[in-house]
């Protein structure tokens, strides 16, 4: 994982690891909106109180991501019973389109969008989060070798979901 | 990881993360931005408290020192037993501001008092005394009936 520079200006920063946060925020949250929250909130605390902490930057920074977005998606969840009808937002991409097309592109989003949150978590910590399997479990509280399996099993999905989507054109 | 899944992790890791809404950024950086100081308003009120009690301790420095140095064999060993015997208030003024009208809009007259409140301590067993006195200003806001 890259080091972190005391003296990096935090756009510098965050222009790099920004859009990983907010990608892994959205594996935890139900809106984009939420996702951005949460980032916000937890680079915010970061550089201003925790960026001279000792360990990897990005790792505490997906704890603390982690941490808001769960406590955000509980008190949505207990709104959203309340609201039946709130109305649902677009989500948005995850990933920037490729420029050799879209489709692709789109066809594993929505597999991805389909796998088990607690494989789809992560795969997005271990891919895009770039943490180690002994990392993603420390983030979520399992053992190294669950997230191992829930990983593999996410990629099994995927390819399966993907194999299809071929198939059938 | 399986051989069989490399080909997919790697298409996976080429996908990039879309990058943040510039709005996001903004926020971010309003939230980072440097806090202007607030006004220290509350120094209003811990300066004349702090002078208070600095000069109490000094008071009670002098205090100590001064029988020390005139006669220390006659000076007991233990702390002095110096106890209160007598406060007193004095008015020394009074200035009526006029009327004012309170919240619930009823009339009240605004008094202005100035008092001096003194504090005797006695130590019985040396007969030490100290005085202390603080000018003290009150404000009192007394309703007015009319009728």
């Amino acid at each position: 994982m890259e080091e972190f520079s005391e003296n990096e200006s935090w756009k510098n920063w965050f222009n790099r690891h920004g859009p990983k946060l907010l990608l892994c925020a959205r594996q935890w949250t139900v809106s984009m909106a939420d996702a951005e929250d949460v980032v916000q909130e937890a680079f915010v605390r970061f550089w201003r109180r925790q960026r001279g902490l000792a360990g990897e930057p990005l790792a505490l920074l997906l704890t603390s991501v982690r941490r808001a977005g769960l406590d955000i998606a509980r008190r949505r969840m207990r709104r959203a019973a309340r609201e039946a009808g709130a109305m649902a937002e677009e989500p948005g991409p995850l990933f920037e389109r490729l420029p050799e097309g879209d489709d692709r592109r789109a066809a594993i989003e929505s597999a991805l969008g389909r796998l088990p949150p607690e494989q789809r978590e992560v795969l997005a910590l271990k891919i895009w989060g770039g943490l180690t399997f002994a990392q993603a479990a420390d983030q979520l509280g399992i053992p190294p070798s669950t997230a191992a399996s829930r990983y593999r099993y996410a990629l099994a999905a995927l390819r399966h979901e993907l194999t299809s989507a071929d198939c059938h054109g | 990881m399986d051989d069989d899944f490399r080909d997919l992790e790697a298409e996976l890791g080429r996908l990039r993360p879309a990058a943040p809404r510039r709005e996001l950024v903004s926020r971010i950086e309003r939230d980072l931005a440097p806090r202007r100081a607030a006004p220290r308003r509350w120094l209003w009120v811990a300066m004349p408290a702090a002078a208070a009690l600095a000069a109490a301790a000094v008071l009670w420095v002098r205090w100590e020192a001064a029988p020390a140095r005139e006669a220390p064999a006659a000076r007991p060993a233990a702390t002095p037993a110096m106890k209160p015997v007598a406060v007193r208030d004095v008015l020394v003024g009074s200035r009526d501001e006029g009327y004012v009208v309170l919240a619930d809009g009823w009339p009240a007259r605004r008094l202005r008092e100035a008092h001096l409140d003194t504090i005797i301590w006695k130590d019985p067993r040396s007969a030490a005394s100290l005085q202390w006195s603080v000018p003290r200003e009150e404000i009192r806001i007394v309703p007015v009936n009319f009728q």
